[in-house]
């Protein structure tokens, strides 16, 4: 028998003290749906302290990853408002940062099926996320990855802007000054509103909705890098103006 | 010490030159030149030397193309700068056209910003400002670059002397003028039967792609073939290249420059070229 909420605890305490954990499955079976109901535990626990869901990122949307981790399907993890990083980002309270470039969606209405995704999309902008694996050494296997809230840490959004075509948006990462990584938003699954109908469809699958006011990561247009301290970062999408943040 | 210590000359050049010149006529791969010539200087050489052979054989100039302008594939070859070669006429395939097999030995294609120029660069050094003035558009391009070098076992001299891997190229239809576009922050995706196997954006060539044509223009002048109004350039990849297929079709989209597509033949049926079908009654 897995310990659904033995296992969440875990990973909740690793987050808390940025403490990694040796990987679940190292020690217990863990399937992909049990593995949701780990990172369900886990959110819960942050609700219980009274943190508020504010949207969801998506993982494994670039096929250079699926195929990495062997898996032909998305995952995600759940937003909540302890991870929204301001200009500053208090990189002690994490165990191993990386950060990577992004596009946000701004859902404007409720969405419970892929087929309400595209029209409620109230705006778009360029944004990043911080990951930050619980376990040893950033190395999972797919359900570990699904459990730890797909390491799901901080993000940040740019300016929203309208809803426009973003299938092919010129992503830029710089850290202090310097550019580190290049890409296009193609690389989220040939354009990210596909990854946001398949956020919906996971919504769906989960029986909860996306909620007006939530951001949805829609995946990285290149891999991560590690975010050391003092590191200041600025992500650049074509016509999407810019974000930056500071590791403190 | 001194057994290991080359010298520059003429006839390493000459010898590197056809070997190079070999593979070409052959359409089989050759060893590496390395062992024959010494330096960047020595291998531009050689890659001139090839060049005068083709010119001679009826090849028309039309332009150069810029490789090396990523700092990944720099670091692999372990240089800090990119090289060049020169492109043909013959190297030209229009939109969409199919590239016959073998007509490209050992392809590899990537997207790129490609710039025809309207005036000659005969500066010593030239500005950003003399390169604008001189581009009279760009397109968007997908480069199908190729390797006399048997498995691409290439070092700096290795492709600098094989016309900097060259291969054939492909030119989008509608011209683009600079100032209706963001070279640096331009999204790249190429793609094959609709899955993306490349992206990228302006930034990832030399941080912007007029900076490598800049490199170009004064390089050139110091080898004494500046660059010449209507000349083409492809300045350099904007992703990571991808290894085509027999039957693939790649589709480049570069944002702000429009899309260009290239074809790759099916293998050739395995039966002597020269024994006639029979023909149908």
């Amino acid at each position: 028998m897995t310990d659904v909420n033995a296992l969440a605890a875990a990973l909740d305490a690793a987050e808390r003290d940025a403490r990694p954990i040796p990987r679940l499955t190292d020690a217990a079976d863990l399937d992909v749906p049990t593995a949701y109901a780990v990172q369900h535990a886990v959110i819960e626990r942050r609700r219980a302290r009274g943190e508020r869901l504010v949207g969801v990122k998506m993982g494994f949307t670039s096929r250079a990853k699926m195929v990495q981790m062997g898996v032909d399907d998305v995952i995600w993890g759940l937003l909540t408002d302890a991870m929204p990083a301001g200009p500053d980002v208090d990189v002690s309270r994490l165990i191993h940062p990386r950060i990577e470039p992004e596009i946000a969606f701004l859902i404007g209405r409720e969405v419970r099926s892929p087929a309400d995704a595209d029209a409620a999309i109230d705006g778009v902008a360029v944004g990043f996320e911080i990951l930050d694996s619980r376990y040893d050494g950033f190395s999972f296997t797919l359900a570990d990855v699904i459990a730890d809230n797909a390491s799901a840490a901080r993000f940040g959004v740019g300016p929203w802007r309208r809803p426009r075509d973003v299938s092919n948006v010129g992503l830029l990462m710089e850290i202090d000054g310097r550019p580190v990584q290049t890409g296009s938003s193609a690389a989220i699954l040939g354009d990210p509103v596909r990854s946001l109908r398949a956020a919906a469809r996971l919504a769906a699958a989960a029986g909860i909705a996306l909620e007006p006011g939530w951001v949805v990561l829609a995946g990285a247009a290149t891999a991560a890098v590690p975010l050391p301290k003092g590191a200041h970062v600025r992500v650049t999408g074509a016509g999407l103006g810019s974000v930056e943040v500071t590791a403190r | 010490m001194t057994e290991t210590t080359r010298t520059i000359t003429a006839d390493g050049v000459q010898a590197a030159a056809d070997r190079i010149l070999g593979a070409h006529a052959s359409g089989t791969p050759c060893a590496p030149v390395r062992d024959l010539i010494d330096g960047a200087d020595a291998a531009y050489a050689v890659q001139r030397r090839v060049a005068e052979v083709w010119l001679a054989g009826g090849r028309r100039l039309v332009g150069h193309k810029i490789g090396l302008t990523s700092r990944a594939v720099q670091r692999q070859l372990g240089v800090d700068t990119p090289d060049c070669g020169a492109l043909f006429a013959d190297m030209a395939v229009p939109d969409g056209a199919e590239i016959p097999a073998g007509a490209v030995l050992q392809p590899r294609a990537e997207a790129e910003v490609a710039l025809v120029l309207d005036r000659d660069l005969t500066h010593e050094r030239h500005t950003v400002a003399d390169l604008i003035r001189a581009t009279a558009f760009a397109l968007p391009a997908i480069e199908v670059a190729g390797s006399r070098i048997r498995d691409w076992d290439i070092t700096l001299v290795d492709t600098v002397a094989d016309n900097a891997s060259s291969g054939v190229y492909v030119l989008g239809n509608r011209p683009v003028r600079l100032a209706d576009v963001d070279l640096r922050m331009c999204g790249m995706v190429l793609e094959r039967r609709g899955e993306q196997v490349s992206t990228g954006t302006g930034a990832a060539c030399l941080g912007h792609p007029l900076n490598a044509a800049l490199w170009l223009a004064d390089h050139l002048v110091a080898q004494g073939t500046p660059l010449r109004a209507g000349d083409t350039v492809l300045t350099g990849a904007l992703g990571p290249m991808v290894v085509p297929a027999p039957g693939d079709v790649l589709e480049a989209r570069i944002d702000g420059l429009g899309d260009v597509r290239v074809a790759f033949a099916e293998e050739p049926a395995d039966e002597p070229a020269e024994e006639p079908a029979e023909e149908a009654p």
